[in-house]
């Protein structure tokens, strides 16, 4: 791979010293003269009809300016979810947290204080807070049709994949396996919780949003307020992370905008932390059932996994599980089954479909590994994926490199155990490793460069920078391809009406599509400054962009990661802790190994979260969350967390900026089910279910 | 909260906020103009990274809410309001502090350091520095909060060791998780050891 000048070289955040000093403004930080603040009166009951809601206590409370219910305000909240069955305020409430009344008022303490005054009559429903019981028959429909969901086709139907035979393929193998694997529902957890400020002017509506797409939102925005999308303004300049959950618009966007236009004034409404965790969503919990067919040789002859995903009580995420992808089998069978109960609702964190369904298939893989007695590395470099679902070949794979570079790094013949739980305890070392891999799709994105006479050069990208150096990444774009240093490119971002549509910042695409329709803008920049000359005094040259990539026909373009990790578990107590972790990516060209070793590091540490700790917990009898929050939900903190290693693997991929790839996600795809392994080559057995806890551990040693 | 800008209390305003170097007499309470019900105040006396303020505060605003809503200063940030994540740290007399666990009538007499402060003279403090340097925000919300927590640190303790540096800091969540820069950048900050990041040693 040929160096180049800028890109590839570790380079500070444009933005690091606002983000140093805290002159870095966030959607909280936003005040406007005259503005009320809002809050949200949530469903105490996890199912209810609602009867009657009595405002007049509140309206009568100095200070509060205006309310809305499902009774003043039927607006479809459609990207809260995919089958549009989700109001914005819903009668019947579907779960603890649904909200039933947003108030706006002169300051959050009158807000807060007339959510208390509102006296609402609930019909308590029946409520289902486990996946099983709510596909029973006679179970309390949730939605009409009942509580399994629609698959990704829209038919009532499980989400299915199939390729071969998976009966012939059973029959052909030596082995057959079959397993179960469940994981649990986890917060997305970003420090930054929900707040939107909204503020009209005549018809024109200004929205500063934390959101991952400012684009995206805005068209949200105007589809679901009837509005014209010319008369929609969406501010995010800086975004305090979201993983997935601030994707698109949210309710509290629309919410804002509606009060503002209720009580003439601007609004700020903001979530809590209880509600962040409650209200908004986290990843989809999976029940995981597996048969795996295998050859004595360690040959793979099928695989079948049939699951349910908890969608929570709306649709608002795929509930699709994509593990199985990572293994080159001739006959594959997958079914997944979204199914709704009353508890918070599913959706996208960090490669959403992907490390709970890893955790399951890599789970497996291991015991077949150690019941043919192989290592398990040798096992996954003879059954990794070769070809995308073993037909269309790869762009560029790397995952051969991974694992291989990654068990050097991690020094894997001398750290893993040939047999597990052999350690003399009670605290026993053990050491697993598992593989993924993400789609790294080419898709359109628009890009706006500008030249002036003074010689500055301006990038307009419709990013709002979720935590990955976004801003900085498309200046070092521009600055590769305009030959030019970095600190000459100012980089605009983050508000639609300066800046193109940029696909959002989800998906992790932002670096692959955006990056390429800089270049190129740029291109055309190059082009107009060689016919016309450098503008000079006044003038101006600009240069736009929208990309119309390429099909890749007979390709697929993906990225591939190795995890490897270490534990140290205390038999006696429980106590597993991850002792060294060493993350192997293949993304393509690394365009600035600084920030993207920052994303590695930060992914790693967010899936050892979700591996041994991590979960929202409901209790069954009441349905209602138990751990809303950072402490019971068991957040990772500095001491959680291990040293990460990080080796790059740099494919030379023919496509993308310079050959870049996907990055974001794949870094915790992985993790959860490296750290499982790991803790399985320790004690030398299985625990099944995320999270990995102290309890479970000690259940599987009893 | 209705935000008062110090121009409009200086203009009359019942909100009393003032930041000058001597102090003046706290405006007597006028009547707001709505019927808003009265909510109980306290005048309070308080330094903000080195300037004195005499505010006129509701007994139950809470010191970040002083500090962003009312004193202008958003470096601090609100990342859970319940005393659970530490974005809101700030340093009382030294001492770091949750700020959403404060109330601002206790902090009548007391010195307040905000992310504001830190630099001096239009110069970096050199853990805002080593921050920059090791990528160490990389969604910056709760940044502030751990730069504050840091300072507090090496205030006490010039050369941590990284497992110091991980247990001071470890009431302070960084969901991003960039854990590993955030040590590696309070440990050069520090000048302690080459940098090699934080996490249970192998």
């Amino acid at each position: 791979m040929t160096p180049l000048k800028t890109v590839g070289h570790a380079t500070h955040r444009i933005d690091a010293l606002q983000r140093v000093t805290g002159g870095a403004k966030y959607t909280s930080d936003v005040h406007l003269p005259g503005m009320l603040y809002a809050r949200v009166l949530r469903s105490p009951h996890p199912h209810a009809r609602i009867r009657k809601i009595d405002l007049s206590k509140a309206m009568a409370l100095p200070g509060v300016k205006a309310i809305l219910t499902h009774e003043n305000c039927d607006t479809t909240w459609s990207s809260g979810d995919q089958l549009g069955q989700r109001r914005l305020f819903n009668n019947p409430v579907r779960f603890a947290g649904d909200p039933v009344a947003a108030i706006a008022a002169v300051d959050r303490h009158v807000a807060e204080d007339a959510t208390h005054l509102i006296e609402v009559d609930y019909e308590v429903l029946p409520f289902l807070t486990d996946l099983e019981e709510a596909l029973k028959p006679g179970a309390v429909a949730i939605h009409e049709g009942g509580n399994l969901s629609l698959n990704n086709q829209r038919q009532p139907a499980p989400q299915t994949y199939k390729r071969g035979n998976v009966a012939d393929g059973l029959k052909a193998a030596d082995r057959v396996f079959e397993d179960n694997f469940t994981s649990a529902h986890h917060n997305n957890a970003q420090l930054e919780m929900r707040v939107s400020v909204a503020e009209w002017s005549g018809d024109k509506l200004t929205v500063h949003a934390a959101t991952q797409g400012i684009a995206n939102c805005r068209t949200d925005i105007a589809r679901d307020l009837k509005i014209s999308e010319d008369n929609v303004r969406v501010i995010s300049e800086y975004m305090g992370g979201g993983f997935g959950n601030k994707n698109q618009c949210q309710d509290s966007d629309l919410m804002a905008a509606m009060l503002a236009k209720q009580a003439g004034a601007p609004v700020k409404l903001e979530f809590t932390r209880k509600e962040d965790f409650v209200a908004v969503h986290g990843r989809w919990s999976s029940r995981q059932s597996y048969k795996v067919g295998v050859k004595n040789d360690g040959t793979l002859t099928a695989i079948q996994m049939t699951a349910l995903t908890g969608a929570g009580a709306y649709r608002k995420g795929s509930c699709d599980l994509s593990g199985t992808e990572i293994y080159q089998v001739p006959n594959l069978e997958t079914s997944v089954s979204p199914v709704y109960t009353n508890t918070a609702v599913a959706a996208n964190y960090r490669a959403p479909a992907y490390p709970q369904s890893v955790f399951g298939i890599e789970s497996l893989m291991d015991d077949v590994a150690y019941a043919l007695k192989m290592d398990p590395m040798e096992f996954r470099l003879k059954n990794m994926t070769r070809k995308f679902r073993d037909q269309t070949p790869y762009t560029s794979i790397g995952l051969e490199d991974c694992i291989r570079k990654g068990a050097e790094k991690f020094e894997w013949k001398k750290r893993w155990n040939p047999v597990p739980g052999s350690g003399a305890g009670p605290v026993k070392r053990g050491a697993g490793m598992a593989m993924g891999m993400f789609g790294s799709g080419l898709g359109r994105s628009s890009a706006v460069v500008r030249l002036d006479g003074q010689g500055q050069y301006y990038v307009h990208v419709g990013v709002t920078d979720v935590g990955t150096a976004a801003k900085t990444t498309m200046g070092l774009i521009a600055a590769e391809e305009l030959g030019i240093p970095l600190e000459k490119v100012k980089v605009v971002w983050g508000d639609t009406d300066t800046c193109p549509y940029s696909v959002g910042e989800s998906g992790s695409r932002t670096t692959v599509q955006t990056g390429m329709a800089v270049i190129e803008a740029v291109r055309d920049l190059k082009k107009q400054i060689a016919e016309k000359g450098a503008p000079k005094g006044n003038e101006i040259l600009t240069a736009m962009a929208t990309t119309n990539p390429p099909q890749l026909q007979g390709q697929s373009r993906n990225s591939f990661a190795a995890h490897f990790a270490e534990v140290e578990v205390n038999v006696e107590t429980g106590h597993a802790i991850v002792t060294r972790f060493v993350s192997a990516h293949d993304s393509g060209r690394v365009v600035n190994p600084l920030t993207a070793q920052s994303q590695v590091q930060g992914g790693a540490s967010q899936g050892i979260g979700m591996a041994l700790h991590e979960e929202l917990l409901y209790d069954k009898r009441s349905g209602l969350p138990l751990n809303a929050g950072y402490y019971g939900a068991r957040i990772m903190t500095h001491l959680d967390a291990p040293l990460v290693d990080v080796v790059w693997v740099e494919t030379d991929e023919p496509y993308g900026p310079f050959g870049a790839k996907t990055l974001g996600e794949p870094t915790i795809i992985p993790t959860v089910a490296a750290v499982a392994n790991a803790i399985y080559n320790a004690i030398g057995r299985r625990v099944k279910s995320l999270p990995i806890t102290r309890d479970k551990i000690l259940g599987v040693l009893a | 909260m209705k935000k008062i800008s110090r121009r409009r209390f200086v203009e009359g305003t019942s909100v009393g906020i003032v930041a000058v170097a001597a102090i003046p007499e706290i405006k007597a309470q006028e009547k707001p103009a709505s019927t808003l019900p009265r909510v109980p105040r306290t005048a309070i006396r308080i330094n903000v990274n080195g300037v004195d303020h005499r505010v006129d505060v509701e007994d139950r605003w809470t010191l970040v809410e002083l500090l962003r809503d009312h004193l202008e200063l958003t470096g601090t940030k609100i990342g859970c309001d319940r005393g659970e994540c530490g974005a809101c740290t700030v340093l009382v007399d030294g001492t770091p502090l949750y700020s959403c666990s404060q109330l601002a009538v206790w902090m009548n007499g007391r010195s307040i350091q905000t992310v504001e402060g830190l630099a001096k003279n239009g110069k970096l403090d050199p853990l805002q520095e080593a921050f920059i340097e090791h990528d160490a925000p990389q969604c910056g919300y709760c940044t502030s909060g751990q730069l504050m927590i840091a300072k507090a640190l090496l205030m006490k303790n010039a050369r941590p060791t990284r497992d110091e540096v991980r247990t001071a800091m470890t009431g302070n969540l960084c969901r991003c998780s960039n854990y590993n820069h955030y040590v590696e950048a309070v440990m050069a900050a520090s000048g302690s050891t080459p940098s090699t990041g934080g996490g249970n040693a192998a």
